[in-house]
Parts: C-alpha cells; structure tokens; sequence
C-alpha cells in the first residue's frame, strides 16, 4: 500500500494556519507530497501547476466559497476530492457530495480518519469502475451475473436491491448521498421515493448483515446517505 | 328604579308663591282702576319666568296659583273664588291656555340650550381627554393621563381594570386612592361582570351614602380590553341619557388608546426579541467558530500524534506540539475575553493596584504572540525610561494582547508592526500601529463597541470582544483608548494610562 501512496502529491485548500500545518505535517509524515493553498483562488491556480493526485479542501475560505472551487475542479477532472466541514454545515456537505466531492471528514477530525478517506478516494480513483466480481470479506458480488454469494452461499435479491448493493460496493468505503443513490437505481431524483430507499436498505441488511441493528456491511450516515464498508 | 333624580325642591314654588303675592299687593291699590284682562297678562309674567329659570312644573304652578290669585282679589265679587259673570271663566281658560303654551315653549327652549351647552361641553372633554392620552406612549402614563385628566373634568372617581391575556381582569388604575364607603371586592366582582357580558352596568356600589359606580366596558369590535368604572363623588340623581352617551363615548375613547398602546408594546417587544435573537445567533455562531476552529487544530494534531506516533520525525512531532500549544493558546485567549466580558458586564471586575513594570508586561506578551504573529514583525519603540504604573498586570497584559493580536490579524504577512511607549509627566501612551485593512472613519469609535465587528473584517472571523474588553480595561484603570488612522494604511490603536493615580 505504502508503495502505491509514495509521491502522491496532495493539495491541501484551507485558509485556517493552524490546521494546514497539522495537515502538512501530518500528510507529510505519511509519505505524502503536500501543496498549500490558503485561498481558493490559489487552489484552483494550483490544481493546474502541480496536478496533484487528490485534494482536501476546506468548504469555508475566505475568497471563493469552497463549493465554487470545487464546480470549478470538477468543470476539468475527475480528481478526487475531500471536503473539510464544519460541524453545523450538514446542507452543503451534502450539497458537495451530490456536486462530485468524493467525500467528507467533518472537523474537528481525528487524522486517522482523513488518512482512511484519502486511502479510499485514491484506490478508487485507480481501480478501474467495472470489475466482474467484488470481494468483500465473506461477501461476493458477481456483477455480470447479477448474483451474491454470502459465505459461499447463494443470497437472493430483487433487481433494485442488487442495483442498490452494486453501487454502494463499487464505491466501498466511500459515502453515497441518499439523491445519488436515487439518481443512479431508480433514474431519476424524485423525493418521493426517499423512504422506498430507507426500506430497500432494510432489506438488504435483513439479508446480508448477522445483525441488522448493527450494520457491518452497509452503514448510515446520519444526514448524508450510506457508507459501503470496505474490506481491508 | 331610585328616585333621588325626582327630589323635591320646594324653593322655586315659595318664591312664586310669595312673588304672585307681592304682585297681588301691589297691583291692588291699582286693580279695579285697569282692565282686568292686563292684570291677567301681568299674571302671565311669573309663568314665562318659572318656565325660562325652573322648569315646567314650577311655572304651572305660577299658572295655578296666578288664577286663583286673579280669581279672588281682582273679579268681582272681590275676597271670593265666586264668579259673577260667567265670561270671566273663559277668560281663565284663555289665560291657563296661554300660561301653559308660553310655559312649555320657554322650558323646551331653556332645555334645548342647556342640551346644547351640554353637548358642547361632552365634545370638549372628549377633545381634551383625546389630546391628553394621544401622546402617551406607554400603558403606566396612559392610564394616569387619562384617569387624571378624566376625573378632573367629570368629578368623578375614575378606576380602570384591565385584562391580562384576555383573562384575569386585575386594577390597572385608579384616579384617587379608594374611599372606605366603597367595596372594593364588590366592585371588582361587578366589574368582572361587566367585562364577561360587554355592557355597560349602572350600580349603587356603597352601603352607606349614594355612591353610584358606572361600569363600562372597555372594547373595540371583538377585542375587549378591561373596564372603566366611573364613581359619582356626590350624591346625584339618575344618569341622563346624555351623561350616559358620554360615558359610553368616553369608554370607546379609552378602549381605543389602550388598543393602540398595548399593540404599540407587543409590536415593540416582537422586535426587540426579534433583535436579540438576532444577535444572540450572530454571537453564539461567531463563538463557536472561534472555539471550534483552535479546537480542530488541536484534535487533529493529537490524534495525528497518537496513531502516527512512529511515523513523525523528532522535528515533525515538535510541528504538532507546537500546533496543539497555539490551538490551546488561542482558545485560552477567547474564553478569557468571554470571562472578562462577563466579569465587566456584571461589574465584578475589582481593580488590584499592583506596582506593574510595563517593560515586563510588553515583553509577555511579545512571547505570547510569537506563534501567531507568523512572518510579521513586531518593532518596539521604547523610550529610555518607562515609569512604572499601578494597576493589575494580567487585565493590563490581556487588553495588550488583544490589541496587539488584532493588528496582527487584520494586516498581511511581512508588514510591520510598531509598537510604541512614550512617557509624559501624567500619562503614559502606548501606540500600536498597524499596516492592515484599516478602518473607516465612522468606525473609529464604534470598534470598541461590544460585538462590533468593522465592515473591512471581510471573511476574518471574531467575536468583537476584544477591543471592547480592552476598552473596559483601560477605562477600570483611568485611561483611555482609541483609534485612527495610520499613514499610508492600517490603523493606531492608542491606549493612555494615567501615571499617578488617586487613591
């Protein structure tokens, strides 16, 4: 793993001294190339000179407003991004989820956390999207033969429970706001259709988790939508 | 019901007894000598008179008693109510006829005047009972206004009950302090009543003596705000139709004022909680984030350190030590400005008098900020001797340290900032000038009010605390402090203590 992280370059956005310091020297330390930018201006300038591989960006700058910066990101790649937010902002975290954030660390975050993220955000952005089969752990999912295996054992779900599944596990580790996982199985964003989404998670835990009430597999974020729990 | 209104006064019927009589006497020696149908006419003179001054009945009882006069001195036979010729009895019709036509034409004209005087009167209390109340502003001096001013005019004892939310009619105000002939609890009751039903309600309200209440309630449409009782200080008759029109008109006038002031306060009291609401959101966000954004410096470097431990170089782990020590610095340093306010606010901010070396105070603080002041310089500039001054070293330092941390702040990395002492024989003037955002002219006072935050802050975030604390502290030791513009940019804050201080 270490191998695959080394010289991947980081551009940290954030106009806060003290935490681009401790990001700095934390990233640093974990063998990662740190660039700095404490406006969002310089952000964008420096996404086009040093091309970094992933970029943490802070959602309250001074200049741009961080979602501007991140439209602006998004108008020319596909690099992953992470939102820093506060805790009190939930509207545009999810707002930044559902406009191509990869995903988001809410502040004040353990590094531990945010170096788990950048982890996930970068091996995402390196597999390729179609696998034919995902493993995760004692879970098996066949995608071109729309089957799951669960200890070996044949699971049976409904078209839109594995539709559901598929993309929750292709994006392992990463978190799906409720409207993406709306636009991406049912085709179209209709909020009526928001607790159809609570019930077929139901049922896809009743079906995959040994204990529903304590999701390993597929967990919530409160707020946000669902995280697919990678396998390590 | 009572019959007071009809009591008896028996003087204007003497009077017209002993006037026919003395116009009896007089006329006599003359009486045979005239015609006797002049001596009617001259009869009819007392009639005309009662009429204009006393009213009907007294002027049928000239009538009555002019007749009879007529009848027994003046027709023959003389000394005797006989009538001789018969003629002189449609005479007497005649005259009875006239008295009572000329009687009922005067006493309705005297009414209609008395009617008119009255109305004038009713319009110009109403006048000036409107003009007094229109410009109280709050409920207290409304109902004092209006209760004074209303007993004055009427000679009446005024009470006025309001309701509290609709309910609970309790005494708002009561023109003079309440006699002992009247029941306090039977008023309430009857007022009570009154508000319940919404009609005005006449009621004697004493045991003894004839004190009359008038209840009336206070409304407008549907809203019903109270009632006003109106007590007779005298005894007196039963209400004319026009006293209570009036009353009824006063009621209305009263109900109206209440109306505007009470929804003058609520619309008042909507928007000052509106206000602080406003600015206790404004506080509490500006709080937290300068509590929260220390914090996450400080959360993020210690877990850093504890799940990276041996990933960190010597010098990188000192990196965070150094993050987590100026995170706590700067937390510190806010909640000591939210204690300070506090302890201001509630003036429990006792000054020590301490022999403080301000060399030594500068010198702490410089310390202090060197982790925050980045890449700026901080230049001293101080004067061969600094005398030493009373007051209490960590208030003097904190004010320092929010002045300085403020220019820091607000200008760029790489200017220069210059503080500077000067001596002079009562005053010692520290100046700290900045080349930051500056200020604009009309903020040059108002920074230092409380929560005050200047237009140029732009996306820095505060408290607007600091300056106002340093404010208070200067002040708590005699000084002062202010503010204005350097030259070409940024801003002096100039704070002057007092050198030698009373004791």
């Amino acid at each position: 793993m270490s191998n695959l992280e080394h010289h991947v370059r980081v551009l940290v956005v954030e106009d806060d001294t003290q935490i681009r310091k401790l990001l700095k020297v934390t990233l640093q330390a974990h063998k990662y190339n740190v660039y700095e930018a404490s406006t969002g201006e310089e952000g964008l300038e420096k996404v086009s000179l040093a091309s970094p591989d992933l970029v943490i960006l802070d959602l309250g700058l001074p200049d741009l407003s961080g979602l501007d910066v991140l439209r602006s990101i998004r108008e020319r790649s596909n690099l992953p991004v992470i939102v820093l937010t506060a805790i009190d902002r939930e509207a545009d975290k999810i707002f930044a989820l559902d406009h191509g954030a990869d995903d988001y660390v809410t502040k004040p975050f353990g590094m531990g956390e945010l170096v788990a993220r950048i982890r996930v955000a970068l091996r995402h952005s390196a597999r390729a999207q179609e696998e034919p089969v995902l493993h995760h752990g004692e879970l098996m999912i066949n995608v071109a033969q729309r089957s799951v295996e669960l200890k070996g054992e044949p699971i049976k779900l409904s078209p839109t429970e594995f539709d559901l599944l598929k993309i929750l596990a292709f994006n392992a580790g990463r978190v799906i706001t409720k409207s993406q996982l709306l636009k991406q199985v049912w085709n179209e964003y209709d909020d009526s259709n928001r607790h159809y989404l609570r019930i077929y998670i139901g049922h896809l835990r009743k079906k995959l988790e040994d204990n529903p009430a304590e999701p390993k597999y597929i967990v919530t974020e409160p707020g946000v939508g669902y995280r697919f729990l990678a396998a390590e | 019901m009572t019959n007071s209104r009809s009591t008896f006064r028996w003087h204007p019927y003497a009077i017209t007894a002993l006037l026919i009589a003395g116009m009896t006497i007089l006329l006599k020696p003359f009486g045979l000598a005239f015609e006797t149908a002049n001596i009617a006419l001259i009869f009819l003179l007392p009639v005309l008179l009662n009429a204009a001054v006393w009213g009907l009945r007294p002027a049928f009882f000239a009538a009555f008693l002019g007749v009879l006069s007529f009848d027994f001195f003046f027709i023959p036979p003389v000394l005797s109510f006989t009538v001789a010729d018969l003629r002189y009895l449609i005479s007497f019709a005649v005259y009875l006829v006239v008295a009572v036509l000329t009687a009922s034409l005067a006493a309705r004209l005297k009414q209609q005047v008395l009617y008119s005087k009255q109305k004038e009167k009713q319009t110009a209390t109403l006048y000036a009972l409107s003009k007094q109340i229109s410009s109280a502003v709050d409920m207290p001096s409304l109902l004092d206004r209006f209760s004074r001013q209303l007993s004055e005019i009427l000679k009446m004892d005024v009470t006025i009950y309001l309701a509290e939310n609709n309910k609970n009619l309790t005494l708002a105000r009561r023109s003079s302090p309440f006699s002992h002939h009247v029941q306090e609890q039977a008023e309430l009751a009857l007022a009570k009543r009154v508000y319940k039903q919404g009609k005005s309600l006449e009621k004697r309200i004493s045991h003894t003596g004839g004190l009359i209440g008038h209840f009336i309630p206070l409304q407008i449409e549907e809203h019903r705000f109270g009632v006003m009782v109106l007590i007779s200080k005298h005894e007196r008759g039963e209400t004319l139709p026009e006293q209570a029109l009036l009353f009824e008109a006063i009621g209305g006038l009263a109900a109206s004022a209440v109306a505007r002031v009470k929804f003058e306060e609520e619309a008042k009291l909507a928007h000052l909680t509106a206000e602080s609401e406003r600015l206790r959101i404004a506080i509490l966000n500006s709080v937290s984030h300068e509590l929260r954004t220390p914090l996450a410096a400080i959360i993020g470097s210690a877990t850093g350190l504890i799940d990276g431990e041996k990933l960190f170089t010597a010098e990188e782990r000192m990196e965070l030590l150094v993050t987590i020590r100026d995170g706590a610095l700067r937390m510190n340093r806010l909640v000591l400005n939210l204690l300070g306010m506090a302890r201001l606010e509630g003036g429990m901010l006792t000054l020590r008098k301490d022999e403080c070396e301000l060399e030594e105070i500068i010198g702490s603080t410089c310390m202090q900020l060197k982790g925050y002041q980045e890449h700026r310089t901080i230049r001293l500039d101080l004067t061969a001797e600094i005398p030493i001054i009373l007051g209490d070293e960590a208030l003097l330092e904190q004010m320092l340290i929010n002045v300085i941390s403020n220019a820091i702040k607000y200008s760029p990395n790489y200017s220069e900032i210059i503080l500077s002492v000067k001596a002079g024989s009562e005053f010692i003037q520290l100046s700290v000038a900045d080349e930051g955002v500056g200020l604009k002219e009309n903020e040059l006072e108002r920074i230092f009010e409380k929560f005050y935050r200047s237009e140029q802050t732009g996306h820095l975030t505060g408290t607007g605390l600091g300056l106002a604390i340093s404010k208070g502290i200067a002040e708590l030791h005699g000084g002062t402090i202010s503010a204005k513009p350097n030259v070409p940019k940024g801003t002096i804050i100039t704070i002057s203590l007092p050198l030698v201080q009373d004791n």
